[in-house]
């Protein structure tokens, strides 16, 4: 009996200090500026909610990379009003309860009066209540979704904040490079049914492309985890729109794309955000030759040469776009809103970037929206897939 | 359009009643649905796809390798979690929720080993479609349908002209009465896995070719498992002509009536269906079949 007894708390030891260790292991800490705190200046604390493991983490770790170097820079030309900063990064593991926990751990023990991250709306949206009660503002990166900082109409969280455009206008941008730039005037729509980002992103560039005067002949329809696309495809073929788009993620994107042109459909090809990863390439082979989609940065933007080519000169590679200039670009208006609001105090600081308006900052001009908190008129980038390579072709800015 | 319609739905439809054959060919002996099948396609798959990679774009060592392959894991997931249940006599609902259990077990091993990756298969075919009468029919699909059709011929040869397929038709009619006529059923059984196997293994390479290979791609046999269930479980005509209603329907559904509610208007129509012919087209009606 004792020895059985014995034998349970071993194993019950044994795992609490497995989950222990596997809990504090991924959180690191970086730290700037510590030079500084010796002449008595006390440094501003930012924190930076990121994922650095986890699926997402080959873009979280290059936004851990860009924000430090560029804190870097700040504190060798003087700080902000004389005060370094000191950069606080935790890993949310791209985890909606991580980043809760990530947040609460910045603000309650590290006592950083704002935080930049995360990038994933989910995330954003579920940290959000823990920044608005302790009135600590947030500037995500890359959170698309209009709920992270409106989550009803008429309604603004004032806490939250973002660098990226949001769906509404991303359908704007592509409606207006189609009927403008491609001077389409008939387009298809081949959406799913089952998820949010596509069906609003549909009807998004739907109203647009009509408001100009173009026509959408076809408005075709398939549900999550659906692989065969021919039947809606052929319907479009027979109106032979000027373009397709193709709002999905690029493994559904790739197929579409794969499928219209075995069918000989000869129709340009454009899609959203969610294709801008370098697999719809290794997917979608000859197939998506051409595809126009929207993105938040690239490397070949002209703004960001001297960015690029600092980040490569510190860290011997290249860096992974777009969560790092997302996330400069919000350094940047954090800074300037410290500046501005001439204290760290969290409302004070909350009003202060409510009204940033004409900010220089890494992608461009930067606007905020005092009614959503989203930037106003962001440049999006458009880019077209060339022998297999994302190729920039324009900066375009909607009107 | 009427023509590149019915040439879509065939081509679907070939791909249903592929995946449907293997399961009939195991509920026509055991009388319940594996569902671990979907994921034997989905391990077909991945063989085929990582020896093509590896055998530079060679499409007849990639459809022998996940052929045999497929044949050999359906043959360990018979003899190693369907035999020991048989030979004890559990009813045909066990073996079914021991198929469910296979089934994630082995999904989960591809997450934990492989990774959650999409692959692509290499394009294979120089030139993707062909011309017919104004229509387009892709090169893989025509390559597809011919193959299968072979095979399909080939499986129906086995069946009426060998001795073990003799064997494996009687043991769908009465399992006892065979065995007591001197069939071995635990070889027999073997030998209908091994065969549901390699049907699996063609048909995942072609479903990788076709789309995309990832972990979770067995679970779209569930459409074929329908097919079977249209065509008559159990019966082999049936599963085949299965398939292609069911391909045929859904394509005629989302081009002339909606592609939005083309699941919920083609599968009233497979319940209406099913309430008047509850055993299929072909199908004999049993109760007790799970």
């Amino acid at each position: 009996m004792n020895k059985k007894k014995f034998r349970a708390f071993f194993v019950i030891l044994l795992v609490a200090v497995l989950t222990l260790t596997a809990c504090s292991e991924p959180l690191q800490q970086s730290d700037n500026g510590n030079g500084s705190e010796k002449n008595g200046v006390e440094p501003i604390k930012i924190g930076n909610t990121v994922a650095l493991t986890g699926d997402v983490s080959i873009w979280g770790q290059s936004c851990e990379k860009a924000l430090r170097l560029e804190v870097d820079k700040i504190n060798a030309a003087g700080g902000i009003n004389g005060r370094p900063i000191k950069l606080i990064s935790y890993d949310n593991r791209g985890d909606s309860i991580e980043a809760v926990n990530v947040a609460k751990r910045l603000i309650e023990q590290d006592k950083v009066v704002a935080i930049i991250g995360p990038a994933m709306s989910g995330l954003a949206i579920a940290m959000s209540s823990v920044a608005e009660e302790n009135k600590i503002p947030f500037i995500a990166t890359q959170a698309t979704n209009p709920q992270v900082t409106v989550p009803q109409e008429g309604k603004v969280r004032k806490y939250a904040f973002r660098t990226c455009f949001i769906d509404p206008f991303q359908g704007k941008v592509l409606a207006q490079f189609a009927y403008h730039r491609l001077n389409a005037r008939k387009a298809a729509i081949l959406y799913n049914v089952g998820d949010d980002y596509s069906a609003w992103l549909a009807k998004y560039f739907e109203d647009e492309f009509k408001k100009l005067g173009g026509n959408i002949t076809n408005k075709e329809a398939f549900r999550s985890g659906e692989l065969d696309y021919r039947a809606m495809l052929g319907k479009i073929k027979q109106n032979n729109p000027d373009v397709i788009f193709l709002p999905n993620t690029q493994k559904e994107a790739a197929l579409a794309a794969k499928q219209a042109r075995d069918l000989g459909i000869k129709s340009i090809l454009m899609g959203g955000d969610a294709c801008g990863t370098p697999d719809i390439v290794t997917l979608g082979g000859s197939a998506v030759e051409g595809f126009y989609l929207v993105n938040h940065a690239s490397m070949d933007d002209p703004d960001i040469q001297d960015f690029v080519k600092e980040y490569k000169q510190k860290y011997g590679e290249e860096p992974v776009l777009p969560e790092p200039v997302l996330a400069v670009d919000a350094l940047y208006l954090l800074v300037d809103a410290i500046k501005r609001a001439g204290t760290t105090e969290g409302s004070a600081l909350a009003e202060a970037l409510e009204n940033t308006a004409n900010l220089k900052v890494l992608t461009g001009t930067l606007t905020i929206d005092p009614k959503t908190h989203d930037p106003l008129n962001k440049p999006a980038i458009i880019q077209q897939i060339k022998n297999g390579e994302f190729v920039f072709v324009e900066k375009f800015v909607t009107n | 359009m009427f023509l590149q319609t019915l040439i879509t739905g065939l081509s679907i439809g070939g791909i249903y009643a592929l995946m449907a054959v293997g399961y009939s060919l195991v509920f026509s002996i055991l009388n319940f649905s594996n569902f671990a099948h979907g994921t034997i396609i989905m391990l077909g798959a991945y063989i085929g796809y990582f020896l093509i990679s590896w055998f530079y774009s060679s499409l007849a060592i990639s459809l022998l390798g996940a052929i045999v392959g497929a044949a050999i894991f359906a043959l360990l997931n018979v003899s190693l979690a369907y035999i020991p249940l048989i030979n004890r006599k559990a009813p045909p609902l066990y073996l079914m929720i021991t198929s469910m259990g296979v089934s994630i077990f082995l999904e989960n091993m591809v997450y934990v080993t492989v990774g959650s990756h999409f692959y692509s298969f290499p394009e294979i075919f120089k030139k993707s479609s062909v011309s017919f009468f104004g229509s387009e029919i892709s090169t893989l699909d025509l390559f597809a349908l011919i193959f299968s059709f072979i095979a399909i011929s080939g499986l129906h040869l086995f069946l009426t002209r060998t001795k073990m397929g003799t064997a494996i038709r009687a043991a769908s009619y009465d399992m006892t009465v065979a065995s007591l006529n001197g069939v071995n059923m635990n070889r027999l059984i073997g030998v209908v896995f091994i065969l549901a196997g390699a049907f699996a293994g063609i048909a995942g390479v072609f479903l990788g070719i076709k789309y995309m290979v990832y972990p979770t791609m067995g679970w779209i046999t569930s459409k074929a498992y329908i097919a079977a269930v249209i065509g008559g479980l159990g019966s082999l005509p049936g599963a085949v002509i299965g398939g292609v209603i069911l391909g045929i329907l859904e394509t005629f559904v989302s081009v002339y009536i909606s592609s939005v509610i083309r699941d919920v208007f083609s599968f009233s129509l497979v319940i209406i269906f099913l309430v008047i012919l509850p055993a299929g087209l072909l199908g004999k009606y049993l109760e007790e079949k799970v």
